[in-house]
């Protein structure tokens, strides 16, 4: 057995190491993948004022930024028992909804596609033929003629010729887990570029209601903020304006390019390559009328999709005995047992600790959250919003269910959402522009900070883009007496724990051939699939657990 | 503060002008032993040739200043601080002494009527009038003694003249013999001077108060007119009692004296520490500034010794002196001479380095001498021939100021200029040692019918400006000249424009708002457009470190017009983990690269904070497991500028909020340095750090920082100022509760927690996201995100009196 290191990962959010087993035919044994990085933000927040815990929470990651800014807001309302106006939610809800667009294609373009995209392939296409070949995904495909392909080829040309590549440069051109055709290749790339200009537009949606992002600021304990945005017809005609672009882009190009890799790694797909323990879960959320979300809730164990088991948030625990913190009682105690001397991590005993993610585990197992299963959970609870979203697609590239749970399936569930998002996120707005056309302004719900229980607690869980995130707060007289976070890369990049489970990162791994260990292109692929953000994922175990226990977040 | 200054030439004058100018509330007082008002002894052979009087070798004083005459200190009462005179008192705070040097004479002539020093206005008239009708005879040839020997050669009163060297050189021992000869033939073309070399005074018949007859080793010599020109010594005989003094009067870098109150300046002082007395002018005024740094005590200044360069222009030959101050015979020479345009180049050179260089008729460019001698480079024999001749600026007019005549032609053909006083506007050649004052003058006059009254005149400004863009664009050039990795052309910048669907004046108006936000000129507009087209020559490394990455996604993903996406694109981006394609070890293959290969060359950009608790070890990265801190200070080490980005970057942010539980610190402290510039945001607005990226490129040098190492363009207003909803603060509309009718209106935040009024930084009239919106607009405010320590301070939405009683 060999052992390969990668670090850093790049493309991802964050300080990711991976490191693998494989067996003389290169085919990967064991895994072990490890956040890095520890900051405490949640030992920071100890002792605030609970009205900033969105400001600074929202610090906990600048990709998914207002997923946690809300979180943090939500579980102290929780806490303080307030109903938010309807305005406030939809706003809240609009921005996530910017965000979920913005993350999805910026992953799939700028982090994920060179992965399966060989640039300088695409430097032999022939433009007449790449058009011809972008129709086979999608009637009208984005931006498809000759002189436009002719255009990137050139540009990309001179990009080759002068032998610098930028981002572009060193990567693992030529390897041979390349399998598009230069004409694919040159598709893709040409969506790459016009993915640089989309993220920016789509941004502005966010910013119109947050005031920027990353980092929005418009959220308070109660409500929002931005109501004078709110108000101003021109800002939600922008902010129609914008989303109504987004969707040329995502049924266009986005959507087809999935059909397209699909197609052209149908093998690996068949192959299960990159398939987790299929154990999916999902909170469901986002409120459309009356008791319609636009995801469902629930649990699905080992890709048992007839069996869909209703979500049930006592059941999440968290352990730490792999993970670099102290199990004793003493709180928020770091326990670093450092790494080998060759900078290594320590994984000979199935006791080392080797990772700063803890380990939450949903009735004991480790669960994959994400697009995925999002949108295996609706699809099998028969959520009609969605289900002909994800049946056109399967069609369209003869796929059954389970072959979404591998590594190319899992960026056509992410494609699927994305398209899905944009149809109903038209239907949030008009629910926005009924409300204040019959007078109802209200973006705050008045609360008396003092007069509110001094101590109490509350949680938060949501669908944000890249799974499921939990945040729960203790308060004592009045102040922060305990935060913890649980997001959807916590979930997914699980250390080991005494159980031996592992996480959804590690057991995609797992019976990955590894063509040339020096060029370690397939654990990227798997790794990226799930777009690891590991600024998240780090969080301190809630040592108080027993006070939270309303919400079991179990700690010894 | 009462300011006396003692002493009546250059020194004194200098020290009274730049001490009223920098506190015009001082009483600054110029007590000098002589009759005149202070003027010019550089230019005393306009006197002797009477050329000029009195009044036109002046010094200008600032009116201001109070001027007494006649009056000769003998007495420093240390102890009162007061100085005294024969008939006066004056009482002092601080005491300048600045009486410079006196003539050395070889026996004493007092009293004898056919004999002089040269020195003072009165020496001039007593040679002006001894000399008719006599033998002149000087003795010494040093600068002053050569350029006394033209103007008594250029009078027609004077007949004869010999002059005595003990030596057997003209100006400098260490002149080559080409030089020499070019410069003796010169002066005896004529037939009046008669050059003794290897000669001195051995004896002399004085009768009735008049030298009858000299007698040297070589020569006797009837009826002379003898003037000294051997040399001048500290004029300090009046302080040895009450200050300690060598050669000079003792002081240290400050030109402070042993008593706290009392300074020395010029030729006069004796910087202990370097053994060194003035001899030039410039080295007076340098002298000067530091002791009026240290009296004002702003911008404290020691005394260094710089290069220094002396000109001597007589007649048919000028000669260049370049020196460095620490020059020693201990050489090799190397000649560059040429007969026919009798020029000499004389370059002395120790361990391959320049250290000294004099030029007869030369036409080099100075500055560069000055340059190469200063920064101790390694001299490239070759390149000096090659550049020999460089000398379409015409003749070295101003040798301090390095102006040249083709130059002073310029400024008079573009601007319009009549005058030497007019030039001052636009050039202070002429007025810094004030030898080539003259000469200035003269060319100014001779180049007036070249001035076409059809074309615009400029002022100093825009000639300022066009040097200033010259300078850049030859900076933006020399870049382009680099072969980083990064090769990609205009043209690729102009197909990826055309690719991302960006239109011409989309560009136009970027660059535009940039070159307003830099606080440039428009004019500069066409520079920042090459400087962008430039920024893909400097490597960048993109540190991540204790961050969230939302500098990295601000600046990738949700940033201003499309075009910065480009920019970050197409700049030669080599190392950023959110971007690159490698991973692993061909990332860290392309780290090692850069910093191996790049040294100096490359600029660093860091986001997030350094952990320092537990060794480091709560960030960890690549293979080897480095610690946050040792790839840092790995990076750090070669490159040549660090950039801090985002507020975690500044001084730990959110990372370090109390309890700040990884101990974490901002890139400056972690590095130890205080030269990091920082660009703090939460996160941080992408033009501004392109901004700073292009300012480097193209000034070479940082835009002026504040004192958190901020650039001043982009941090210097203060939010509240700004601010779009400042006129609601004014008239007392504010927002009492979230989404009251305030809110709708969008009334001040300031009752809402706003802390506008506490941060400084150009969001309100930069935003976010391409304009879209910024906090404050959103309804919600702002908290204060650029500042020291914010999270812990600033980062809530109460006032910050409340705030405080809240925490």
């Amino acid at each position: 057995m060999r052992k390969v290191v990668i670090d850093p990962i790049t493309r991802i959010e964050g300080h990711l190491r991976a490191e693998v087993e494989v067996d003389e035919y290169g085919i990967v044994r064991e895994a072990y993948v490890s956040g890095q990085l520890f900051r405490g933000i949640e030992i920071i927040l100890n002792g605030r004022d609970p009205r900033d815990a969105g400001l600074l929470a929202g610090r906990i990651c600048g990709v998914c930024t207002n997923s946690h800014f809300r979180a943090a807001v939500s579980c102290v309302e929780d806490a303080y028992s307030l109903k938010i106006p309807k305005n406030a939610e939809i706003i809240r809800d609009l921005m996530a909804m910017a965000l979920f667009i913005q993350d999805h294609v910026v992953h799939f373009y700028h982090l994920h596609s060179l992965d399966f995209v060989d640039v300088t392939s695409a430097l032999n296409a022939d433009p007449e033929l790449t058009s011809v070949e972008a129709h086979k995904y999608s009637k009208n495909p984005f931006g498809n003629s000759n002189t436009h392909y002719e255009t990137v080829l050139i540009k990309l040309q001179n990009f080759v010729k002068a032998g610098k590549l930028g981002p572009f440069g060193n990567g693992y051109w030529g390897h041979s887990d390349y399998r598009l055709t230069p004409e694919q290749n040159l598709i893709l790339i040409s969506h790459y570029l016009q993915a640089l200009k989309f993220q920016t537009n789509i941004s502005k949606a966010v910013a119109i209601f947050g005031g920027k992002t990353p980092h929005p600021q418009s959220i308070v304990v109660g409500g929002v903020t931005s109501v004078a945005d709110m108000l101003n017809p021109q800002r939600l005609n922008d902010y129609l304006f914008i989303i109504k672009e987004a969707k040329e882009f995502i049924d266009r190009a986005y959507l087809p390019d999935m059909k397209l890799i699909a197609t052209a790694y149908r093998g690996e797909i068949k192959a299960g390559m990159g398939r987790a323990n299929g154990n999916f879960l999902s909170v469901g959320g986002y409120e459309f009328e009356g008791e319609q979300r636009l995801f469902c809730s629930g649990v699905i164990y080992d890709h048992d999709f007839l069996n869909v088991e209703e979500f049930d948030e006592n059941k999440i625990t968290e352990e730490i005995d792999r993970a670099w913190y102290s199990g004793d009682a003493k709180e928020n105690e770091v326990c670093y047992t450092d790494l080998n001397e060759d900078g290594t991590l320590k994984t000979a005993k199935n006791s080392d600790k080797y990772s700063w993610i803890k380990a939450p585990r949903y009735n004991g197992k480790t669960m994959e959250s994400g697009p995925l299963a999002r949108v295996l959970v609706s699809y099998s609870k028969d959520n009609k919003l969605i289900k002909s979203f994800v049946d056109e697609f399967l069609h369209e590239t003869n796929l059954e269910l389970i072959d979404l749970s591998t590594t190319v399936g899992r960026n056509c569930a992410r494609a699927i959402e994305t398209s899905y998002i944009c149809e109903y996120i038209f239907k949030l707005v008009s629910r926005l522009i009924q409300n204040i056309k019959y007078y109802d302004t209200d973006t705050w719900t008045k609360f008396d900070f003092d007069a509110q229980e001094k101590n109490t607690k509350g949680r938060a869980f949501f669908e944000v883009p890249r799974g499921v995130l939990s945040h729960f707060v203790n308060i004592k007289d009045s102040k922060i007496e305990n935060f913890s976070v649980i997001a959807p890369t916590t979930w997914n990049a699980t250390p080991k724990n005494l159980d031996g489970l592992r996480g959804a990162y590690e057991e995609a791994l797992i019976g990955l051939k590894i063509e040339d260990t020096s060029k370690p292109l397939e654990v990227l692929r798997v790794l990226h699939s799930f777009d690891p953000c590991l600024a998240c994922a780090v969080h301190i175990i809630d040592t108080k657990g027993k006070e939270l226990s309303r919400y079991k977040i179990k700690t010894l | 503060m009462r300011v006396v200054i003692v002493g009546g030439g250059i020194a004194a004058v200098y020290l009274a002008n730049n001490l009223k100018k920098q506190n015009s509330k001082l009483q600054v007082s110029v007590v000098s032993d002589e009759k005149y008002p202070p003027y010019d002894r550089i230019h005393l052979c306009r006197l002797v040739d009477s050329t000029e009087n009195i009044e036109g070798i002046s010094l200008v004083l600032d009116p201001t200043v109070k001027l007494e005459l006649n009056q000769k200190i003998h007495t420093i009462d240390k102890e009162n601080k007061r100085i005294l005179s024969d008939t006066s008192m004056f009482s002092y705070d601080k005491l300048i002494i600045a009486t410079g040097s006196l003539p050395i004479s070889l026996f004493n002539i007092d009293g004898i009527k056919n004999a002089a020093l040269f020195r003072s206005a009165d020496d001039c008239e007593a040679i002006k009038n001894g000399v008719i009708g006599k033998t002149a005879v000087i003795v010494g040839s040093g600068p002053i003694g050569l350029e006394l020997l033209e103007t008594l050669n250029e009078m027609p009163s004077v007949k004869e003249i010999v002059l005595i060297i003990r030596g057997k050189h003209l100006y400098d021992k260490n002149l080559s013999i080409e030089s020499i000869k070019i410069i003796e033939e010169c002066y005896l073309k004529g037939g009046k001077i008669k050059i003794s070399y290897e000669d001195e005074i051995v004896d002399k018949v004085i009768e009735e108060n008049e030298i009858k007859l000299l007698k040297t080793k070589k020569l006797e010599i009837k009826n002379p007119f003898l003037v000294f020109g051997v040399g001048i010594k500290p004029n300090i005989e009046d302080f040895r009692g009450s200050l300690t003094c060598e050669k000079g009067i003792v002081t240290n870098r400050y030109m402070q004296t042993e008593d706290e109150d009392i300074y020395a300046v010029g030729e006069c002082a004796e910087v202990k520490e370097i053994d060194f007395i003035a001899g030039h002018v410039k080295e007076c005024t340098l002298e000067a500034d530091c002791a009026i740094s240290h009296i004002l005590q702003t911008d404290l200044k020691e005394y260094e010794r710089e290069v220094s360069i002396d000109m001597l222009k007589v007649g048919e030959f000028d000669l260049v002196d370049v020196s460095n101050p620490c020059f020693h015979a201990n050489v090799e020479k190397v000649l560059i001479t040429s007969g026919k345009d009798k020029r000499v180049d004389e370059y002395f050179i120790s361990n391959d380095k320049l250290i000294k260089f004099v030029g007869i008729n030369s036409n080099v460019d100075v500055g560069y001498i000055q340059t190469l001698i200063k920064d101790g480079d390694e001299v490239d024999i070759n390149y000096l021939y090659q550049n020999r001749l460089i000398g379409e600026r015409g003749r070295l007019i101003c040798s301090c100021e390095h102006v040249y005549h083709q130059d002073l032609v310029d400024i008079v053909v573009q601007s319009g200029i009549s005058s030497f006083s007019e030039l001052s506007d636009f050039s202070q050649a002429g007025r810094v040692c004030g030898r080539c004052k003259i000469m200035v003058a003269d060319v100014i006059k001779e180049s007036q019918h070249l001035i076409d009254p059809n074309i615009p005149r400029k002022t100093p400004e825009d000639i300022q400006r066009e040097k200033e863009i010259a300078e850049v664009a030859k900076r933006i050039d020399k870049f382009n000249t680099l072969h980083p990795r990064n090769n990609l052309t205009t043209d690729n910048l102009e197909s990826a424009m055309a690719s991302l669907e960006i239109g011409k004046h989309e560009v136009n108006s970027w660059i535009s708002m940039v070159t307003a936000n830099m606080q440039l000129h428009p004019n500069f507009e066409e520079v920042v457009e090459k400087g962008i087209k430039s920024l893909n020559k400097v490597p960048i490394v993109w540190l991540e470190l204790s961050d969230c990455s939302g500098n990295s996604e601000a600046f990738i993903k949700s940033n201003n017009p499309a075009i910065e996406d480009l920019i970050f694109d197409y700049i030669s981006l080599d190392y950023h983990e959110l971007l690159m394609s490698a991973s692993g070890d061909q990332s860290e293959t392309i780290l090692e690269d850069i910093i191996k290969n790049q040294k100096g060359k490359y600029i660093l950009i860091v986001e997030g904070a350094v952990p320092l608790a537990m060794d480091g070890k709560y960030l960890r990265i690549g293979p080897k497991g480095e610690t946050g801190i040792e790839l840092l200070k790995k990076c750090a080490k070669d490159a040549a500028l660090v950039i801090a980005v985002g507020s975690c970057a500044l001084d730990g942010g959110v990372v370090a909020a109390a309890p700040n539980p990884t101990g974490a610190v901002g890139v400056g402290t972690a590095l130890e340095r205080n030269d990091v510039i920082n660009i703090p945001g939460c996160p941080t607005n992408p033009t501004n750090i392109v901004g700073t990226l292009l300012s480097y490129i193209m000034f070479e040098e940082l835009p002026p920082l504040d004192k958190f190492n901020r650039p001043l363009w982009a941090y210097e207003g203060r939010v509240h100022d700004n601010c779009e909803r400042r006129g609601h603060y004014e008239l007392g509309e504010f927002v009492k509760e979230w989404g009251d009718i305030g809110a709708k209106k969008g009334f001040c935040l300031f009752e809402m927690g706003c802390k506008g009024p506490y941060a400084n930084v150009n969001c309100p009239t930069m935003k976010f996201n391409g304009g879209t919106s910024w906090p404050v607009q959103a309804g919600h405010g702002c908290m204060g995100c650029t500042e020291i320590g914010f999270f812990d301070k600033y980062a809530n939405e109460r006032k910050v009196e409340d705030a405080q009683s809240c925490n």
